[in-house]
C-alpha cells in the first residue's frame, strides 16, 4: 500500500489529472491576493492570519504568516497547506524556509527526491519523502513556487499511510488548480 | 369514529416518517473538528526569522514606552499613633412603664355573728 501510494504521489505534475477541485480560494497577505486555488468537494478549509506565536517554555515569540489547510471533511490521512512567508522572495529562501519547518512536519525526514518544474506556469521545487509522525509513516511532497512580486508559495502536502490512495487525484486536482493572483 | 382512525393514521405515519428520518442521521454525522491538527500546527512553527529580520504586519497596537528612570519613591506613611476615637453616646434604654400592682383586698377576719337568741 505505502509503496502504491508513493509512486502515485511521485506522479504529481507529471501526468495530466481530471480536474475534482471545485470551490476556488484566495490567499491573500495585507489585503493583496497572492495566488489560488481550488478546493474539492466535501473537503474543509481552515485559514489563519499573520500573527505572533511564542513558545511557552522558552519565551520565544516569532512572527508567522497566514497558513491555510485543507483536507477531507471526515479523514485526517491526508492533507496540504499553504503558506506565503513574509521576506521570502526566491525559491532558494523558500528552500530555507522549509528547511526551518520539517522538523516540526515530520520525523526523520528522508528526502526522496528534488524536482525542478512548473505549476501554474511559475517556476517551481517539488521536494519529495517519507517520515513518521505520531508513529505512523507519512509521504510528504513539499513545494516551492516562485510568485510575481519577489514572494514565494510554500505548499506541503502529507499523505499519511493507510491513506486512500483516491486522495492522490485530490491533491493533483488542487496542485493543477493553483494560479498566481495577477 | 373516523376522527380517532385520521388520529390513528397521522401518529403512525409519523412515528414511521421519524424512524427513517433518525436511520438517515447514521453515518453521516462528521466529526473531525479542528481542536488537534498536527499538520496545520507545523506549518505555523518555523525557526526561520531567528536568522531572518522580517517585519510581518501583525495587526496590533502599538504597546507604549515605559517612562524613563526610576520610578518616584513612594510616599511614607506618618508614623505616630492615629487620633483617639470619638466614644460613641451611651444610650439608655427608655423607662419602663410600671405595671399597675394590684394590691391584695384587704383580709378582714371573719366577723363572727352570734346567733339570734331564741
Amino acid at each position: 500500500m505505502f509503496l502504491r501510494l508513493s509512486s502515485a504521489f511521485a506522479a504529481i505534475w507529471l501526468s495530466a489529472v481530471p480536474a475534482l477541485a471545485e470551490t476556488p480560494v484566495t490567499y491573500t497577505d495585507n489585503g493583496r491576493a497572492l495566488f489560488s486555488f481550488s478546493v474539492p468537494d466535501f473537503w474543509a478549509v481552515r485559514t489563519g492570519g499573520p500573527r505572533e506565536i511564542e513558545d511557552t517554555e522558552l519565551g520565544d515569540p516569532r512572527a508567522v504568516a497566514r497558513v491555510m489547510g485543507v483536507r477531507p471533511v471526515t479523514d485526517d490521512t491526508v492533507w496540504i497547506g499553504f503558506v506565503s512567508p513574509a521576506g521570502v522572495a526566491s525559491i532558494d529562501g523558500g528552500l530555507r524556509y522549509l528547511q526551518d519547518i520539517d522538523k516540526f512536519l515530520v520525523k526523520s525526514p528522508v528526502v526522496s527526491d528534488t524536482v525542478s518544474t512548473r505549476i501554474g506556469g511559475l517556476p517551481a521545487q517539488v521536494i519529495r519523502g517519507t517520515g513518521t509522525r505520531e508513529g505512523r509513516g507519512v509521504n510528504f511532497t513539499a513545494t516551492v513556487i516562485d510568485l510575481p512580486r519577489d514572494r514565494v508559495a510554500v505548499a506541503v502536502a502529507v499523505l499519511r499511510d493507510g491513506a486512500d490512495p483516491a486522495y492522490v487525484d485530490d491533491l493533483n486536482a488542487v496542485f493543477d488548480s493553483f494560479q498566481a493572483a495577477r | 369514529m373516523t376522527s380517532k382512525l385520521i388520529r390513528r393514521t397521522f401518529l403512525a405515519l409519523s412515528l414511521g416518517a421519524a424512524s427513517f428520518t433518525l436511520s438517515a442521521c447514521d453515518g453521516v454525522t462528521v466529526g473531525v473538528g479542528y481542536g488537534y491538527d498536527p499538520f496545520y500546527d507545523s506549518l505555523l512553527w518555523n525557526d526561520y526569522y531567528h536568522d531572518v529580520d522580517v517585519d510581518i504586519d501583525v495587526d496590533r497596537p502599538v504597546r507604549p514606552r515605559p517612562p524613563e528612570g526610576r520610578p518616584p519613591a513612594r510616599p511614607v506613611p506618618p508614623i505616630g499613633k492615629p487620633p483617639a476615637r470619638p466614644r460613641p453616646p451611651v444610650a439608655k434604654p427608655p423607662a419602663r412603664p410600671r405595671p399597675p400592682v394590684a394590691r391584695p383586698p384587704t383580709a378582714r377576719p371573719p366577723i363572727h355573728r352570734p346567733s339570734p337568741r331564741r
